[in-house]
């Protein structure tokens, strides 16, 4: 079919977004050799490459280091309270579908206080991106132990090593019904992260990603072992996943090719314990989204508030027979 | 149409019509209509119900599958659901009679009022086994909708029904899309009022609060701490006023009425009508419209640029200063209503045809219904009259050379059948024709127009057909006569069961032909010569077969259909020339719309005998070379290797130059904290050595030692007289 005389007029208005149109004005205040800003860059470089306008995009957060990441998008953002920013990102979505939602959380914000929002926003299934910026510790509040901190690890509130085995945000967000894309990236193979943001963004339907990050002050060598040898990385590939470039594929040999829609198989690849996957997981994009299941008939435009509004509150009203307000069809 | 009919041969022997209030039987009938006189005691396609449902759901449905699906659900399969099986089926033979009577209604009304009358009649309490049985039956209906029979009035009453739903469904994606533009043309106009002083005033905060005088809020000191609004946080005037003109055009829009909570809008003009019964008048309304289709289509335009934030005054400024009718497209027309335009053969002008042509082929929104009560025309050329003429039963396939019309030629015996190719007429975009037989034809007395309309599509006299040109791109797609008796053959056959003089049972396939339907016409009944059995000849043979019996040359054969007496004898009907020479042109008609559907396709019949020739020709040669053929068959050719999609890996640099893996960086700025002449970020924010020779060999070799992921190879010193080179290369070495 033709394109709609808006769809030509709108093609006049030429736009070429680059990379600096997303930076924001306040330069990236996260420690040196910090992982957030490799997500960071991989954000803007999709941005860029799907010429996302900035007024079209919100980035929502909750509360931690990860969450600082709208100040430093040129995008709408919400920077909002600790373990909420799900909430936010469903009424911004349900509102407004036009919109690309990004929401960036971290280990601490997601998996404890945000638990129940997390759950529940996979069931949706709403058409968003989660970045789960996951590095094992609350940084910002200079190393505590978060829910995803190995056993044993010594913090400031566990000085004599973490009791518990950490929770596995991979296999906890599998287990959730109407689950429909789970994807695991490390902030030190950027082109991967950029390609699985990429397939994220393009899902339609509630897309987790979580990111491996390195914290170079407060969990130093948490990933050493994994970044210094990429053996230990396994990199699912599959013609519905990952396409490796050269590069990435000459360094990183440890490859395994997954059916993203093969759901034992991601379950045991989630609870690897010597590798760390990184690919897609799990992807199904038949899986129905809240926000169109919901989607209304009519737009709820103020007129249409107000008079559904005053037919409620007729219900309960008290009339004299004469002055009855006349039922309101169409 | 299987029929079957038990007739004598002498109409002696019959007995009358004992119903006096029956109407008169033509003179002559074909012989196939022998068992259907009554329609009444028959449960078929009519009465039909045209149900209110939503979008895309089914348009109408008989009363008696409706009573089936009731009884399915409400009567238990066994012997006690007999008892309600038979009065809910009583209960709609009399629905069927009071329709027929032309008391038509609504489903649920007749219903129980029926109900109400057949308990009364029956003389049981209204809790009695009647009144219960038939009131659980009415609960369990689900569907509801007008009645209607097969009548001279059925074909508008159908489209007309037909085109309000497409309208209905038309309605709510144009209050969709027009609501949901208010919705977002006022969000910013709202977000733009929120950063104004007046939003922030000690008033609008207290009334933000509600109307509880609560002075515990000291709302004046809470709005001079709020920030005071900057004029460049401010919409630019010229794009307020835009949008609070498109904004006001599209909560005013007269197409259609404003539904529940559209935005209440004073100026709003009464909604226009959308039926004409001649094309003249739907073209002035069309006419009339205009500039406020203009209106309202560049409001629409302008509002779906400003929510994308992508209207630019300098170049969209002059587009909207000179739009005109030039600019409107088919899809903004498609968002309007379209007309129904409602011709009928022997009231409409002759004239309309043509204008309703014309419009169909300039694509506007509308859909045009030709009623045809009568096909077979006059006789002979008369004065001019008020009617199409005998081609109405072509003009449906004269449209199909439009190509961009949606159109649909059937019979009112066939409407049910038909129903997915009206669902499809509905979601068409674009214009479409309903030609339809309503069978009520003045000159065939006494058969009912349900029989006659069935009759005309069984003789091939209007077969029904669709031609829809969104289907696909080809006529195979486009093109559909499926819904035709045994498409393939040129009249359909049915077997007619009847008693000889003798008591004797005969059974015998006949073909119903063009002229069948023909000898049933008052008026072509004196080009018909009915013959008893003592007045048959051996020259006579049965239509369709003359010419092709023995010794057929040598004598000229007296075609002949069977026909009825009103009192149900069997006739021979000798036809005439003139039956005949219309039934050629019908059947040549018939063929053609054949071809059209790829049944005996003659592109493809010559094709396939000049390919047998070929074929046969090459099977010859084949042989006559086979004895001196030596050389082996050449191996067919290996397949190309696949494409290597791989690239090759970029070679690593070697040699004495630093090097990043810049493909792996993750931006971490510890190497441009260093130094950012010497490493630098690409315009994928990641690090490559813009310039080696702006730093040192230890600044190289740091950064290497810093790099989070290794990534930094720093080769060898380029300045040879650096201090403490010696260390420094072997600080290197992890990373060269």
């Amino acid at each position: 079919m033709n394109a709609s005389m808006s769809q030509c007029l709108m093609q006049m208005v030429h736009t070429d977004y680059v990379i600096a149109d997303y930076q924001s004005e306040i330069a990236p205040r996260w420690c040196t050799g910090c992982g957030d800003t490799a997500i960071l860059t991989a954000m803007q470089r999709l941005c860029r490459d799907e010429q996302l306008p900035p007024e079209k995009t919100v980035c929502v957060s909750g509360i931690g280091c990860a969450s600082r990441l709208p100040h430093y998008m040129n995008a709408y953002g919400f920077h909002g309270i600790h373990g909420r920013a799900l909430p936010v990102a469903e009424g911004i979505k349900i509102r407004r579908p036009d919109l690309n939602v990004f929401v960036t959380t971290g280990d601490g914000d997601c998996c404890s206080i945000g638990a129940a929002h997390w759950l529940h926003a996979i069931r949706y299934n709403m058409n968003m991106t989660l970045l789960l910026h996951d590095n094992n510790v609350y940084g910002l509040t200079k190393k505590q132990a978060s829910p995803t901190s190995p056993q044993g690890m010594k913090s400031n509130t566990t000085p004599f090593g973490a009791t518990l085995n950490p929770l596995n945000p991979l296999t906890v967000t599998l287990g959730v019904s109407n689950v429909s894309f789970v994807a695991q990236a490390v902030d030190w193979i950027p082109d991967l992260l950029y390609d699985i943001l990429r397939q994220a963004y393009h899902h339609k339907g509630f897309s987790f990603v979580r990111i491996l990050q390195r914290c170079p002050n407060f969990m130093e060598h948490r990933f050493d072992d994994w970044v210094r040898d990429p053996s230990k990385m396994r990199i699912l590939t599959h013609a519905n996943g990952l396409r490796l470039k050269p590069e990435v594929s000459r360094v990183y040999k440890n490859q395994e090719t997954h059916d993203p829609l093969d759901m034992p198989r991601a379950l045991a690849l989630a609870a690897l314990k010597e590798e760390i996957p990184v690919g897609i997981l799990y992807r199904d994009p038949t899986v129905p989204c809240y926000d169109e299941l919901r989607a209304g008939e009519r737009p709820s435009t103020p007129g249409l508030v107000e008079l559904v509004l005053n037919e409620e509150f007729d219900k309960v009203g008290i009339w004299p027979a004469e002055t009855a307000p006349a039922a309101a069809g169409e | 149409m299987q029929q079957q009919a038990e007739i004598t041969k002498t109409p002696a022997s019959t007995t009358a019509p004992t119903e006096d209030e029956a109407p008169a039987l033509p003179p002559l009938r074909p012989a196939l209509f022998a068992r259907y006189t009554d329609l009444e005691s028959l449960r078929y396609d009519y009465p039909l119900v045209l149900l209110e449902t939503g979008d895309g759901g089914p348009l109408f449905r008989p009363l008696s599958r409706i009573v089936d699906d009731v009884l399915s659900v409400a009567a238990p399969p066994d012997a006690s659901g007999e008892a309600m099986r038979q009065q809910v089926l009583r209960l709609e033979a009399r629905i069927r009679r009071n329709v027929a009577l032309g008391r038509e209604g609504m489903l649920s009304d007749l219903w129980q009022d029926n109900a109400t009358r057949m308990v009364k009649e029956s003389g049981q309490s209204p809790f009695g086994s009647l009144g219960t049985n038939l009131d659980i039956a009415r609960k369990r209906l689900t569907l509801d909708g007008v009645v209607i029979g097969c009548d001279h009035t059925t074909p508008g009453k159908v489209v007309t029904h037909t085109w309000r739903a497409k309208q209905n469904a038309k309605a709510r994606r144009f209050r969709r899309k027009v609501e949901g533009l208010i919705l977002r043309l006022t969000d910013i106009l709202k977000s733009d009022h929120m950063k104004s002083d007046e939003a922030h005033s000690a008033g609008a905060l207290a009334s933000a609060m509600g109307q509880d005088q609560d002075s515990s809020i000291d709302f004046g000191s809470l709005s001079r701490i709020l920030d005071r609004a900057r004029p460049e946080d401010r919409l630019p005037e010229d794009r307020v006023r835009r949008i609070k003109t498109a904004l006001e055009a599209l909560q005013c829009q007269p197409f259609f009425g404003p539904g529940r909570a559209t935005e209440i809008c004073r100026r709003r003009p009464a909604p226009y009508s959308y039926t004409f019964d001649s094309c003249a008048a739907a073209l002035d309304a069309l006419r009339e419209r205009l500039p406020a289709i203009l209106e309202f289509t560049k409001a629409v335009t302008i509002a779906e640029l400003e929510v994308e934030n992508k209207y630019r005054p300098d170049l969209h400024d002059p587009i909207f200063e000179t739009f005109d009718v030039s600019d409107l497209t088919a899809d903004q027309m498609e968002l309007l209503p379209g007309s129904l335009i409602l011709l009928h053969d022997g009231v409409t002008e002759s004239a309309e045809i043509a204008r309703a042509f014309e419009a169909l082929a300039g694509g506007l929104q509308i859909t045009v219904l030709i009623q045809v009560d009568d096909i077979l025309g006059p006789t002979s050329p008369e004065p001019p009259r008020n009617s199409f003429g005998a081609g109405t039963a072509r003009l449906a396939s004269m449209a199909m050379g439009l190509n961009n019309a949606f159109v649909l030629q059937a019979s009112s015996a066939h409407l049910y059948r038909m129903q997915e190719a009206f669902q499809r007429g509905i979601q068409h975009q674009g214009p479409a024709l309903f030609s339809i037989y309503s069978g009520a034809t003045r000159t065939v007395p006494g058969v009912p127009p349900y029989v006659l309309s069935a009759a005309a599509t069984e003789s091939r006299a209007f077969p029904n057909f669709t031609y829809d040109p969104s289907a696909g791109s080809d006529l195979a797609a486009r093109f559909n006569l499926a819904h035709n008796p045994q498409v393939g053959v040129d009249w359909p056959e049915h077997r007619l069961d009847y008693e000889t003089a003798d008591g004797e049972r005969q059974s015998e396939a006949l073909p119903f032909t063009f002229a069948d339907f023909a000898i049933g016409d008052v008026r072509y009944q004196r080009f018909c010569h009915p013959a008893a059995q003592d007045d048959w000849t051996p020259d006579m043979v049965p239509f369709g077969q003359a010419g092709s019996g023995p010794g057929a040359k040598d004598r000229i054969p007296e075609p002949y259909v069977l026909g009825l007496t009103p009192e149900n004898g069997l006739l021979r009907v000798g036809v005439d020339d003139k039956i005949v020479q219309a039934a050629a042109r019908c059947n040549d008609a018939w063929r053609r719309l054949q071809e059209l559907a790829g049944i005996n396709n003659s592109h493809a019949l010559r094709l396939l005998s000049e390919e047998r020739k070929n074929r046969e020709a090459s099977a010859i040669e084949i042989a006559a070379a086979l004895p001196t053929a030596d050389a082996t068959p050449a191996l067919p050719e290996a397949p190309p290797s696949p494409v290597q999609l791989a690239q090759e890996p970029a070679p690593e640099p070697t040699g004495d130059d630093p090097w990043i893996e810049t493909a792996r960086c993750t931006t971490c700025k510890e190497c441009t904290q260093i130094n950012s002449a010497l490493f630098k970020f690409d315009e994928n924010m990641q690090a490559y050595i813009a310039d080696p020779d702006a730093g040192t060999y230890r600044q190289i070799v740091e950064a290497a030692e810093s790099c989070q992921v290794s990534i930094i190879h720093p080769g060898q010193p380029r300045n040879l007289e650096e201090a403490d080179l010696d260390e420094l290369r072997e600080r290197a070495k992890p990373f060269l």
